[in-house]
């Protein structure tokens, strides 16, 4: 039997957490551990609307729990950068008429290029890796 | 205590030129006689350094092709970037796949008709495996702020955005000790690299996207800007004149089993060889004509010139970088040992 709107509404919701959501989890990790820190977050500054994977969403927030009780840590940064150094992305050129309507469009292609997490890594000894191989949850 | 010797371009300025990140070439035969693997070789020169590098072996025993669809001797079969003494374990290496020879790949891949002719005894190496490769589109490593991208011909650092173009024959002269040019790209080779061949898990491209008389940039005259600013080394003008010539001299038509691009034009030109300008597409042919290869230049009658004579006058003859130096690269390239 095919599911209601509703229904698949409520499963979006238990499946993916909104990027308000996530980023209040975050910064909630952060403040409420036992022993709290400052926490900055960079990478997600040009989403506006974005469902993030709730399943690593809770993984992320008991990573920053845990480094907030790590010996020697006094501030937490947390960076989400492309898994895969290559990213392909859809560019949209829209013409808009004085009202705001599409009254034109291209669609175009542009792959870009990123450093890898060794980048922000630098020489540091204590990584834990908790990332499944890619193409996994 | 086992050596591995190898070669290092620093990072640092060379004249006008900035060279963004330490360019590092092995020869396969000294990874061989080390008894070494490939990846054990990368990790015995990316420990001597902290510095973001782009690291190839060369192998001078197989055969590669250039942009332009011109075989030549010697290919990089492995490619890899290194940073902090490190590489990515996913994306930080390259393997380059063995192109078997067939009849139906020189159907497909009509600049491949050399191989036969010139070389025959030699394996064919272009780009990695492309049902295998778990990057997207380029043939890119990528290690924190090293990027060897499209199988070494191009490296960048990440965090400065610095890039140097590195066509395979002056990575070649650097294996055998020879001559390089430094210098800006420039329009020519910008609209140059742009017109290639289709190559299945090519050096460039992963399919055979492009055919020849094509252009892969097809953006008209902003071509020619694409890459003009971008640092560049490459094998001196004769050496470049010398592998196009003995290409044409075995059958190579520019448009037709070749890549019509600036220089393979010229060189054909003064050969009095063909050249199939019908083959070459309208896109192609704005991004030519707007660095001077035009009509008017492809009606012109060029003096027949032997091919010793356009080797020798190769400097004058074929249009290439701006803001070249000529450097023997006994003078800029470092020759070190690694302990294994």
């Amino acid at each position: 039997m095919p599911l209601s709107n509703t229904k698949v509404g409520i499963l979006m919701r238990m499946m993916h957490t909104t990027l308000p959501e996530f980023l209040e989890k975050i910064k909630a990790a952060a403040a409420e551990s036992n022993s709290p820190k400052a926490i900055t977050i960079r990478g997600l500054e040009n989403l506006t609307s974005a469902k993030m994977q709730s399943l690593r969403t809770g993984r992320i927030e008991i990573a920053v729990d845990d480094m907030t009780k790590k010996d020697g840590v006094k501030k937490v940064d947390l960076v989400v950068m492309p898994r895969i150094p290559e990213t392909m992305h859809t560019v949209v050129v829209r013409g808009l008429d004085d009202k705001g309507n599409v009254k034109s469009a291209i669609l175009e292609i542009i792959n870009i290029m990123h450093p890898t997490e060794d980048a922000l890594l630098k020489d540091c000894g204590d990584v834990e890796d908790r990332r499944p191989p890619i193409g996994k949850h | 205590m086992a050596k591995l010797k190898y070669k290092l371009l620093p990072e640092g300025t060379l004249g006008k030129i900035h060279i963004p990140i330490d360019i590092v070439y092995i020869n396969f035969r000294d990874v061989k006689q080390a008894g070494l693997t490939p990846h054990e070789a990368f990790e015995a020169v990316a420990k001597t350094s902290g510095d973001p590098m782009g690291i190839n072996i060369f192998d001078p025993d197989a055969a590669g092709t250039t942009s332009d669809g011109v075989m030549v001797e010697g290919a990089v079969r492995f490619m890899a970037a290194a940073d902090r003494g490190k590489f990515n374990k996913e994306f930080g290496f390259l393997e380059a796949m063995e192109m078997p020879y067939s009849d139906q790949l020189v159907k497909d891949e009509p600049h491949l008709f050399q191989w036969q002719k010139s070389f025959a005894n030699r394996k064919l190496f272009r780009g990695p495996d492309v049902t295998k490769k778990i990057i997207p589109v380029h043939n890119a490593c990528v290690t924190g702020r090293a990027c060897n991208q499209n199988c070494s011909t191009e490296m960048a650092n990440m965090v400065t955005m610095e890039e140097i173009m590195l066509p395979i024959l002056g990575q070649q002269e650097i294996i055998n000790n020879g001559n390089v040019m430094i210098g800006h790209t420039g329009q020519i080779i910008s609209v140059g690299v742009g017109i290639n061949v289709p190559e299945l898990s090519g050096r460039l491209f992963p399919t055979r996207q492009f055919r020849i008389g094509d252009t892969a940039h097809s953006c008209g005259e902003r071509s020619k800007h694409l890459k003009e600013d971008i640092p560049c080394l490459v094998c001196e003008k004769k050496t470049l004149a010398k592998n196009i010539i003995r290409c044409i001299l075995t059958g190579g038509i520019p448009g037709r089993n070749m890549a019509p691009a600036p220089a393979v034009l010229t060189v054909a030109k003064y050969l009095n060889s063909d050249i199939d300008y019908s083959n070459i597409t309208d896109a192609a042919y704005v991004e030519l004509a707007s660095v001077g290869f035009d009509k008017q230049w492809m009606d012109k009658k060029f003096e027949k010139l032997s091919p010793e004579e356009i080797m020798e006058r190769a400097d004058e003859l074929i249009p290439g970088m701006t803001d070249a130096q000529k450097y023997r690269v006994c003078d800029i390239v470092k020759e070190l040992e690694a302990e294994v």
